[in-house]
């Protein structure tokens, strides 16, 4: 289980890739940007958050704001604020 | 759900076609729109909660067949933006003069929930140019008291909080047991990704405050002479389907038919079915024609 926010980041993009089916667009993706301006589509989005919930063991709550799924470090920050 | 199945469920291509002229209708308006596939022309009609790009993936079927054409109503999407939201009746105009620009002569009118209303005001201004319509969770006649209450709650909601707030109200309602059921958070999470990108919190407002307009009267719908189908899920919390068939009586060409387990927005819960109702309508609509 990875425990600081970069080793989340990473696991992130390996989820990322999968659900891509390959590096190359998910290596463009920068932490800080947002997901879909980096053209995301809400398809792989809603597979992003499927895979995360494998991945890192928790469940996703409906009441989550729209701006913790803006980008990987976002998302990674979610994750690192479960666990504490 | 596995990501894989929901990669296949989830796929709501959102952006605009670069490079599309947008088409003048009245003065000081143009409209966005996209024309796909040739034939028999459908025009969809956008319920405030839509842009034109929405419709793709809902239409591609028909798209085979027909000519689809989805645009931006004035003041949404990528159509002009003006100072004040237009009337029922500007949207109208707008609307024929999108099919005069398109050189279509007469189409099938395509609608759902709040843009019934405009189908049908369509169709009762310009009956030549309508040569039926397709009204999907319809909000005419009626049981038009119990939408504009709700829309009402919507825009309070709206107005007191924000877009992902006013989603996480209207989502129990307009979207099926069923598919909120198979589609878990992770899936409400996506669509209402999907929905926040789709609008700002200006033009719901002016949709939803246009929507609580216009003649209510169920009367209006007994003049209606083009054929006219009503596609109702029967988990649609606005109508029920005994309702259903009664609203689709009063037109003096309607029929109703109700999709199982779908909701208020029934194309939602089967893309492929409801394309399917739709083409079997219009094929039957055309050799009587």
């Amino acid at each position: 289980m990875p425990d600081t926010a970069a080793e989340v980041r990473q696991q992130i993009r390996e989820v990322l890739v999968g659900v891509f089916g390959g590096p190359s667009f998910v290596s463009q993706l920068q932490d800080a940007g947002s997901l879909r301006e980096a053209g995301v589509p809400s398809t792989a989005l809603v597979a992003l958050l499927v895979a995360m919930e494998d991945a890192f063991g928790f469940q996703w709550d409906d009441d989550v704001r729209p701006e913790v799924l803006r980008s990987i470090d976002s998302l990674a920050g979610h994750v690192l604020a479960l666990r504490n | 759900m596995s990501a894989e199945a929901v990669q296949d469920e989830y796929y709501h291509d959102l952006s605009y076609r670069e490079g599309t002229p947008l088409v003048g209708t009245r003065e000081g308006v143009a409209l966005y729109h996209e024309s796909t596939g040739e034939g028999v022309a459908i025009t969809t009609l956008n319920n405030f909660f839509f842009t034109a790009p929405f419709w793709r993936d809902y239409t591609d079927e028909l798209a085979k067949h027909y000519r689809v054409v989805s645009y931006d109503l004035a003041n949404h999407g990528h159509s002009t933006r003006l100072e004040q939201e237009p009337t029922w009746e500007e949207h109208v105009a707008d609307l024929v003069g999108l099919l005069d620009a398109l050189e279509i002569d007469s189409t099938y009118l395509l609608a759902s929930s709040a843009s019934t209303q405009l189908a049908r005001d369509v169709a009762l201004a310009h009956p030549d140019r309508v040569r039926g319509l397709v009204l999907a969770g319809p909000v005419v006649g009626p049981q038009i008291r119990r939408h504009r209450m709700l829309q009402r709650a919507w825009l309070r909601t709206l107005n007191s909080n924000d877009i992902p707030v006013l989603f996480s109200h209207m989502y129990p309602e307009f979207v099926s047991t069923q598919m909120i059921e198979e589609y878990g958070v992770p899936g409400y999470l996506g669509l209402r990704e999907s929905f926040v990108a789709m609008s700002t919190p200006e033009e719901l407002n002016n949709g939803l405050a246009l929507a609580q307009q216009g003649d209510p009267s169920s009367e209006l719908l007994t003049r209606i002479q083009a054929p006219t189908l009503i596609a109702l899920g029967d988990d649609d919390i606005l109508l029920g389907p005994t309702a259903g068939h009664e609203l689709a009586a009063l037109f003096p060409n309607g029929r109703c038919v109700i999709m199982p387990k779908a909701g208020h927005v029934p194309f939602l819960d089967d893309v492929l079915g409801f394309q399917e109702l739709v083409r079997k309508f219009i094929e039957e609509a055309e050799d009587n024609a």
